[in-house]
C-alpha cells in the first residue's frame, strides 16, 4: 500500500528558488525528499540546506527519458512515490521577435513538457497503489500575457488545461490520485519581483497542500493559501442558492493542514 | 501470445464475466486448461469508476471497461440509440453491478407450475446446491427471505443495517410486509468501500473477476486475452473446432477441445449469427432459428420514499428488499429492493432530460436543470426504489446481426399488453405497500432493465424452441456451452447474477463429468 503520509516527494526545479524552500520544508516535515534538477551545484546547496532525507537528481525534465529513468531508479528500492510536485520553470523574459521558434519550444519544453513528463512518469507507479498526490505550481501569466512573457505565458497556461485534462482521464477511475493547481503568487526569488514574497513562506503552504491527499482537493485551484473558486453561471449560483450551498473558498489554516 | 495461439485448450471461454469467469474458474479448479478472452481491456486493479452513461467517445470508454459503442434497439417499432449498462473489461458488466445476488423463487423454475413461461428444463431442487455454491463462492451476505422456508446455508451474516435502513424495516413490517436485508455480494473486508455500482479496487466486492477470472487464474491453468474480440465460431455440422477472432485489430485464430459462451444475452447470440458458415447457414447452433430470440430485460419501476423517521442520515438506503409483491393475482411481479444509491441532482437532471428529450415537449428540455433543481430540493432526503417487474419471453423480441456492423449489438423489442397491465397491477400494490412512506414513481413509461438481457439461446428440451438442451449444450453440437443469461427460459423476478453463477457452476460440473 502507498502511505501518502510516508512515501518518497518529488521536488522538480529543487536547486532554487521555491523548489529549494519547498524541499527543505518537506525534508523539515520528516519526508524523504528527491529533488530533480539540472544543475548538480545548486541541488548540492539545497541538499547542504535541507539535511540528510534529500536526494539530490541531475535530471532535465525537459527529457521524457531521463525523467522516466530517473523516477523508476529512486523507486528501484526505496519507499513508493507518493507525491509529486511539478515546479520546474523558466521564464526567459524575452521579445517574441528576439525570441526563436526552438528557443520558444524549448521554454515550452520545460514548462508545460517537464509536467507532463514526470506526470507521465508518476502516475505509471501511482496507479499501482490507486493512490498518490500531483501538485502543479502555476501562475495567472496566461490571463493577461506581459511582454516578454509569450513562451511562459503559453506553456503555464496550457499547463493549467494540462490539468484539468488530466483529471478527465483519471479522476473518475482513481478518485485517490489526488491533483490539483496552486499559485503560490508573486515571490522575491529569480524568476519572481524583488518586493515579493518570501520563498519559505509561500512553501509552507505549498507543502502543506502537497500533503493533503484529500480527493476533495482533486481539481481545485489555490491561490497562496486559499482556494480558488471556479467564476459560476448565474444558472449554477441560482442552483446553489436554491439548495442553499453556499460556496466558500477553504484555507489550510481551517482544513486542519498548515 | 505464441503459446496461447498455439496451443490446444481444453476450454475456450469466451467473456469474463459472471458466467464465463464462474464457470472458467470451475473448469481450472478442476484441472482443465482454460482459456478466457474478453473484448475488452483488463485495465488497472485499482480502478473505481461507475458506468457513465454521458461518456461517448469509444475509446475513452473502452479505457474504462465499458461497452465502447452504443446499442442499436428498435422499441415498439421506434429505432433507439444509446448506452447500455453493459462492461466489457475484465469481470465484464458485473464490475459495475450492485452485487444483489437474489435466489428466484422454486416457481420461476419448476416445470408445471403457474408460470406462463413454462418453467426450466432444470427445476429448483435441481439448482439449489448450486446456489448454495454460488452463495459460498461470492461471499453473499444477507438474511433469509422471511416469506420463504428453503434454507440458504452459505448465507452470511449481514453488518448491522443502517439507522435509516431500521426505520424503512420497521415501517415495511408495520404495514404488514415481509422485509429482509438483501443478500449482496459483498465481503464486507475491513476497511470495505461499499462499490456499489463501481469497480471494486480490492477483494471484497465479488463478481466475475475477483469471484471467477482470478481465482481462476490463480490455479495456473488458465490464462487471459484481453482486447480479444471474438469475430466467429467455426468447426463442422456437430463440432466446434475454432474461434476466430481479433486480437487489438489482428486476426487470430484459437483452438480448444470444447467451448463456452459467455458473452451476455445480448452479445453471445450475435457471435452465434456471425457464425453462419457451409457446415452452420443460418448460423452457430441456428437450425430452426431461435437464436437471439425471446429476449428479455426487467421493466424497473422506479420509486422515491421518504422515510418520516429514517433520521437524517444521508446515508442511501442500500440493504432493505421484499417479496410479498413477488406474485399478484397469479401473475409474476417480482422483487422490491433498494436502489443503493441516493436521489442526486445529477440523476434528476440526466433522468428529467431523457424524459423530455423522448417526449412532444423536447422543446422544454433545457428547462431539465430548474426543474430538477426544484425535484431535488424535494427529493432531498429521497431514498430510490425500484421494483423488478418479471418480463416475458416472446419469439419476436430478439437480438440480430447486422451483417455490416458486425460488432454492433442490435435488438427488437415490443412492450406486450400484458406486461402494461402487470405493471399496472404491480404499482398499485407498491404504492399499498409503501403507505405512510410517501412513495413517488419517477417513471412513467416501462423502463427497461438493459443490464438484465437474458433469454436468448433459451434452454429448452425441444430443439424447434430452444437452442440449448437443460445441460447448457447447444442442441446438435457436441462441445458448445452457454452459461451466461442467455440460458434463461424466463427471466425470474430477481437480479440475474447468483442464478447465471449457480448455472455456470452446475453446466462447468456437468462438463468435467464428461470428460
Amino acid at each position: 500500500m502507498n502511505d501518502p503520509s510516508t512515501g518518497l516527494v518529488i521536488v522538480t526545479g529543487a536547486g532554487t528558488g521555491l523548489g529549494r524552500a519547498m524541499a527543505i520544508e518537506l525534508v523539515a516535515r520528516g519526508r524523504r525528499v528527491a529533488g530533480f534538477g539540472r544543475r548538480p551545484e545548486a541541488l548540492a546547496e539545497t541538499a547542504r540546506l535541507a539535511g540528510a532525507g534529500f536526494e539530490a537528481c541531475t535530471v532535465d525534465v525537459a527529457d521524457a527519458d531521463a525523467v522516466n529513468a530517473a523516477i523508476d531508479r529512486l523507486l528501484l528500492d526505496g519507499p513508493p512515490l507518493s507525491v509529486l510536485i511539478n515546479n520546474a520553470a523558466v521564464y526567459p523574459r524575452r521579445d517574441f521577435l528576439d525570441d526563436t521558434p526552438q528557443g520558444f519550444m524549448h521554454t515550452v519544453a520545460i514548462n508545460l513538457g517537464g509536467t507532463v513528463h514526470c506526470t507521465h512518469a508518476a502516475l505509471r507507479h501511482m496507479v499501482k497503489s490507486g493512490r498518490g498526490r500531483i501538485l502543479n505550481v502555476s501562475t495567472f501569466a496566461d490571463l493577461a500575457p506581459l511582454p516578454a512573457s509569450s513562451a511562459y505565458a503559453v506553456s503555464k497556461g496550457a499547463g493549467r488545461i494540462f490539468t484539468r485534462a488530466l483529471r478527465a482521464d483519471i479522476a473518475d477511475r482513481f478518485p485517490d490520485i489526488v491533483v490539483n493547481d496552486w499559485m503560490p503568487g508573486m515571490l522575491a526569488t529569480d524568476m519572481g519581483i524583488a518586493e515579493g514574497l518570501r520563498p519559505e513562506t509561500a512553501a509552507k503552504w505549498g507543502v502543506a497542500l502537497a500533503l493533503s491527499n484529500d480527493p476533495s482537493l482533486s481539481g481545485t485551484l489555490w491561490e497562496r493559501d486559499t482556494e480558488l473558486l471556479p467564476p459560476q453561471s448565474l444558472k449554477a449560483r441560482l442552483k446553489n442558492r436554491l439548495l442553499m450551498r453556499s460556496q466558500k473558498p477553504r484555507r489550510l489554516g481551517d482544513m486542519g493542514f498548515s | 501470445m505464441k503459446e496461447i495461439v498455439e496451443r490446444v485448450w481444453d476450454v475456450i471461454v469466451i467473456g469474463t464475466g459472471v458466467g464465463g469467469g464462474t464457470a472458467g474458474r470451475a473448469l481450472a479448479e478442476a484441472g482443465a486448461s482454460v482459456l478466457s478472452l474478453q473484448k475488452g481491456r483488463q485495465g488497472f486493479r485499482t480502478e473505481r469508476q461507475g458506468l457513465d452513461p454521458v461518456m461517448a467517445d469509444p475509446v475513452a470508454r473502452a479505457v474504462r471497461g465499458f461497452w465502447p459503442d452504443p446499442v442499436h434497439a428498435t422499441i415498439n417499432g421506434r429505432q433507439q440509440t444509446f448506452f447500455a449498462p453493459l462492461g466489457c473489461g475484465t469481470g465484464g458488466s458485473s464490475v459495475f453491478y450492485a452485487a444483489t445476488l437474489e435466489r428466484p423463487a422454486p416457481h420461476d423454475l419448476d416445470a408445471g407450475s403457474t408460470h406462463p413461461g413454462g418453467g426450466w428444463p432444470v427445476g429448483y431442487e435441481a439448482m439449489r446446491p448450486w446456489f448454495d455454491a454460488a452463495e459460498a463462492m461470492y461471499r453473499v451476505h444477507g438474511e433469509p427471505d422471511p416469506l420463504s422456508d428453503i434454507p440458504c446455508p452459505r448465507l452470511g451474516t449481514p453488518a448491522e443495517p443502517s439507522a435509516g435502513d431500521t426505520a424503512i424495516l420497521d415501517r415495511l413490517r408495520a404495514n404488514g410486509l415481509h422485509p429482509y436485508r438483501l443478500h449482496t455480494a459483498i465481503a464486507n473486508t475491513p476497511g470495505c468501500l461499499d462499490c456499489l455500482g463501481v469497480k471494486c479496487p480490492r477483494v471484497c466486492k465479488m463478481d466475475g473477476r475477483s469471484a471467477g477470472l482470478e481465482p481462476a487464474l490463480a490455479t495456473g491453468r488458465a490464462a487471459l486475452l484481453d482486447e480479444c474480440e471474438v469475430v466467429a465460431l467455426r468447426g463442422e455440422p456437430h463440432r466446434i473446432t475454432h474461434v476466430d477472432a481479433l486480437h487489438r485489430g489482428e486476426p487470430i485464430v484459437l483452438r480448444a477441445r470444447r467451448f463456452v459462451l459467455a458473452a451476455g444475452a445480448l452479445s453471445s447470440p450475435r457471435l452465434l449469427l456471425a457464425s453462419r458458415s457451409e457446415a452452420w447457414p443460418r448460423g452457430c447452433a441456428n437450425e430452426h432459428d431461435q437464436v437471439g430470440r425471446h429476449l428479455m430485460f426487467h421493466a424497473n419501476e422506479l420509486f422515491a420514499i421518504w422515510p418520516r423517521d429514517a433520521g437524517h442520515g444521508s446515508q442511501p438506503s442500500k440493504a432493505v428488499g421484499l417479496r410479498d409483491l413477488y406474485t399478484l393475482e397469479g401473475r409474476p411481479m417480482g422483487m422490491v429492493q433498494a436502489m443503493g444509491v441516493n436521489v442526486s441532482y445529477g440523476l434528476i437532471a440526466h433522468f428529467l432530460r431523457q424524459r423530455l428529450a423522448d417526449s412532444s415537449l423536447k422543446a422544454l428540455s433545457a428547462l431539465a436543470p430548474v426543474a430538477a433543481t426544484l425535484a431535488s430540493l424535494a427529493l432531498g432526503q429521497a431514498k430510490l426504489f425500484v421494483g423488478l417487474l418479471e418480463d416475458l419471453p416472446y419469439a419476436e423480441n430478439r437480438v440480430v446481426f447486422d451483417a455490416r456492423h458486425p460488432g454492433r449489438i442490435v435488438f427488437e423489442y415490443t412492450i406486450h399488453p400484458e406486461l402494461l397491465e402487470r405493471r399496472a397491477l404491480f404499482r398499485k400494490a407498491i404504492r399499498r405497500a409503501f403507505r405512510g412512506l410517501r412513495p413517488v414513481f419517477v417513471d412513467w413509461r416501462p423502463e427497461l432493465n438493459y443490464g438484465h438481457a437474458c433469454g436468448t439461446l433459451r434452454a429448452g428440451t425441444d430443439p424447434a424452441t430452444s437452442v440449448v438442451n437443460a445441460d447448457g449444450r447447444a442442441h446438435g453440437l457436441d462441445n458448445l456451452y452457454v452459461v451466461d443469461a442467455s440460458y434463461f427460459p424466463t427471466s425470474t423476478g430477481v437480479n440475474p447474477s447468483l442464478t447465471i453463477a449457480a448455472n455456470a457452476l452446475r453446466v462447468a460440473h456437468l462438463m468435467k463429468a464428461e470428460t
